[in-house]
């Protein structure tokens, strides 16, 4: 297939659409199929926006369908996601977006399809051996049931043998799909020469199995007449529904974090040698290309400024809200912002080479190098498991001595007492709820074992920018420069922000978001990017608001550069305002209720070691560290743990990233980049400090349910065990120890779930 | 009594018969999305039920 590319004027609108009809971008987010008649069918999928309700997925798949060459349209509500099968020479993916735009709504290409493709099959698959292991086990203790309930005799022994069929028959399933999962593990483990929690679990199952298959067609034969379908197949249910929990919650986890991605942009306006602009698809870009970049677009590539003069947003990667200067020369980053003015930009590295990506890629690498988290009960897990192998083996061994019949039962019930049925739910059920609890409070987490380090930090290290204060910022006072000869102050404010109003500069929204002003009247209003505001009032003088040299000052000071806008009427300047960051209005608080449960707080930023001394204080934090680079986060972290501290890290920004991987357990603030929040390990939607204080308790809470359980199931074991080895204890007695110990195992845990009143 | 011994097999089979009806709505994607459908009743563009139609 040849690129379509498409040549087109600088106008993005239709250009960018038309780009989505290239080749390499296409088969992004289409998968292809063979239709009737040898024609291609592709299956495209795209995340939609402005969609509020059930019924506009409705509206939008008519729309999808009277596209000629649209084979199925189907839109999900609730994901936000649309999936078109069409043929491929009768329509284009344009066609698809443009249809879509029509009927209201917006579309971007949904590159993540393949993924969510495959977590959909994960979760039926899952779902499926789930329902037939619990509906076998329901049917299988109907048939058991009579054999329990009937007196010595009362049971005619071919009709119990009918029944012990009807079960087996029934187990048949579990065994060859349900409890699949458990034989794979217990074998993947076996081959590397380790023991898994699945290899009793697979041991039990399988010799429950025979043994029972062997009682059920020959009553008369060496396994007795005793089946146990019934708690086999209970015991797996049990086991699968745990597992499928553990799944929803990873499944979810990974859906929010897709939703956040797409800050590259997919399409490009390239220069061509003659002039003109050709849109294509930003992986078709290469090292040496013009692109022409308009405002609010991000940068494709890491590069160099060539004509234009702008501010970009660089928070991605700096963390700074404060928009950075960029004139001819400058050097921009792939995936900060160009919030300005439309500027033409040389390309020198692309995809992997950038900066971007490489950011990226340390923080993998970070994370390879986490310092292990023990993890309570899988630590135990292994010396316990081989105790209950060598345990039955050697009741077995026994019994076969002391009376042959009972060797193979004794063998079972130690398996299925002890099976670590309880011991693997006491962990993750506690951390499920606990995980679900903290979801409700607005702390999203992705992996479980957060709790534990979350339980046991003793540091938190904080990034200043946009953790401790906001994103945006704020207007912190105003210098009369005209000697108060002309309007009031609160008069001069008020035009200010009236005029501030009309740009969309995060100077100006700081500064009309600051007061209510009426509207003055304003005509002939003008806005040159890169300098400033300009505009009439309604008695015709004519207000500058922006640079200095805009309103007519001649040499400000060099600090002011980025943090003043300057006011002047007819050409006198009037005011100059300041700004500043904002300090979350929960920080302080935050930082005193974390240092009172116990933790050190620490503020690390890339701002100058002054400004990070003061608001540290400001705050009270027990020290403050400046000035620092990344790679001295990642030092200043790393120096914490060999000290044999718990580290956690907040922060926000890709520059985090590294940070949040190396730390023991981090956090990232939901408004942050999303790239820290695919490396964080759970983020507060919220953004509030607090919450922090309140995951902490909560997970607290969590570990002494998980230790609870542990020592439930422990104990449990402890007593049962030896029941068991006596021969005292059936195997329909231990199945139902078994179940009865995992059920009060998950109810201690479903304690987490419930509020608690401003926990410790 | 004797009639158990047509009732249990058959009642066996029965049930690998709902797993197979079951199987087949999950496969379907009936359990992907619960929400939704439930939802498509409120929708008040959809069309109408022509009520002067004849059967």
């Amino acid at each position: 297939m040849n690129a379509a590319t498409a040549t087109l004027g600088p106008v993005a609108g239709d250009a960018g659409l038309a780009a989505l009809d290239d080749a390499v971008e296409r088969d992004r987010f289409t998968r292809w199929k063979d239709g009737p008649g040898g024609h291609a069918i592709g299956e495209s999928s795209f995340q939609v926006g402005g969609m509020h309700c059930a019924a506009c997925s409705t509206t939008l798949e008519q729309a999808l369908r009277r596209v000629d060459g649209v084979v199925d349209a189907q839109v999900s509500a609730a994901a936000h996601c649309a999936t078109v099968r069409w043929d491929a020479a009768r329509t284009r993916p344009s066609a698809l977006v443009q249809a879509i735009v029509a009927a209201g709504y917006t579309a971007v290409p949904d590159t993540a399809a393949g993924a969510r493709l495959l977590r959909r099959q994960e979760s039926r698959q899952a779902l499926w051996r789930l329902f037939v292991a619990a509906f076998c086990s329901m049917q299988i203790m109907m048939l058991a049931t009579p054999a329990y309930v009937s007196g010595a005799g009362e049971l005619a022994p071919d009709l119990k043998r009918l029944l012990d069929w009807g079960c087996w028959l029934l187990a048949l399933p579990v065994l060859c799909f349900s409890a699949w999962p458990f034989f794979a593990g217990a074998w993947r483990a076996l081959a590397r020469r380790r023991i898994g929690m699945d290899v009793p679990v697979a041991l039990g199952i399988a010799i429950t199995f025979v043994a029972s298959t062997g009682a059920a067609f020959d009553p008369g034969g060496p396994f007795g007449a005793e089946v146990y379908f019934d708690s086999l197949t209970m015991f797996v249910a049990f086991l699968l529904g745990g597992r499928y929990l553990e799944l929803r919650a990873r499944h979810r986890a990974a859906a929010s974090l897709e939703a956040n991605a797409g800050r590259m942009p997919q399409t490009v306006m390239r220069v061509t040698p003659d002039g003109g602009v050709e849109v294509v698809s930003a992986l078709r870009l290469a090292p040496g290309d013009v692109v022409r970049v308009p405002a609010g677009d991000a940068f494709a590539g890491d590069g160099a400024v060539l004509e234009g003069e702008t501010r970009v947003d660089e928070a991605l990667l700096t963390g700074e809200a404060r928009p950075v200067a960029k004139r001819a020369g400058d050097a921009v980053v792939a995936g900060s912002v160009n919030l300005h003015a439309p500027v033409v930009v040389r390309v020198d590295r692309v995809g992997a080479d950038t900066r971007y990506e490489a950011i990226v890629a340390l923080m993998r690498e970070a994370r390879t190098h986490r310092p292990d988290v023990l993890r309570g009960a899988e630590r135990w897990a292994a010396p316990f498991l081989w105790v209950v192998l060598v345990l039955a083996a050697g009741a077995a061994a026994a019994w076969s001595v002391v009376d042959p019949a009972r060797a193979v039962w004794v063998a079972v019930s130690v398996l299925i007492v002890t099976c670590p049925c309880a011991l693997s739910l006491a962990g993750p059920s506690a951390l499920l709820a606990a995980a679900g609890a903290m979801a409700r409070r607005g702390v999203l987490l992705r992996r479980l074992d957060a709790i534990e380090g979350l339980a046991r930090m003793q540091s938190l290290y904080v990034d200043k920018t946009g953790t401790l204060t906001e994103a945006r910022l704020r207007c912190v006072g105003m210098e009369r420069l005209d000697g108060g000869a002309g309007p009031g102050d609160a008069l001069l404010r008020q035009y200010a922000a009236s005029l501030a109003a009309w740009s969309l500069h995060p100077l100006s929204r700081a500064l009309a978001a600051d007061s209510e002003a009426p509207r003055f009247g304003w005509r002939d209003v003008v806005e040159t990017p890169g300098q400033g505001l300009q505009a009439l009032d309604a008695e015709g003088r004519c207000w500058r608001l922006g640079h200095a040299a805009w309103a007519g000052v001649p040499r400000p000071a060099p600090a002011d550069a980025g943090t003043c806008a300057w006011l002047a009427c007819d050409g006198q300047p009037r005011a100059v305002f300041r700004f500043d960051e904002r300090v979350r209005d929960d920080a302080a608080a935050g930082v005193r209720a974390l240092q009172a449960s116990g933790v050190r707080v620490t503020l690390l930023s890339g701002d100058t070691p002054e400004r990070a001394r003061r608001l540290g204080a400001a705050l009270g934090a027990d020290a403050s560290l400046g000035g620092l680079l990344p790679e001295r986060k990642l030092a200043a972290v790393g120096a914490a743990q060999r000290r044999g501290e718990i580290v956690a890290m907040l922060g926000d920004g890709i520059n985090d990233a590294p940070v949040l991987a190396q730390a023991d357990v981090s956090l990232a603030m939901g408004e942050g980049a999303f790239v820290a929040r695919a490396g964080a390990d759970g983020v507060l939607l919220s953004s509030r400090l607090q919450d922090v204080v309140a995951a902490r308790a909560l997970a607290r809470r969590a570990m002494r349910v998980v230790r609870q359980n542990i020592a439930w199931a422990a104990a449990y074991n402890a007593a049962c065990v030896p029941l068991a080895l006596a021969g005292w204890l059936p195997p329909w007695a231990a199945g139902l120890g078994m179940a009865a110990s995992s059920l009060l195992v998950l109810l201690n845990s479903a304690r987490l779930g419930r509020a608690q009143p401003a926990a410790a | 009594m004797d009639i158990l011994y047509l009732l249990i097999p058959l009642s066996a089979v029965l049930v690998l018969g709902i797993l197979g009806v079951f199987g087949w709505a999950l496969h379907g994607g009936q359990f992907d999305d619960l929400e939704q459908h439930g939802e498509e009743i409120l929708d008040i563009d959809r069309d109408q039920i022509d009520l002067r139609q004849n059967p």
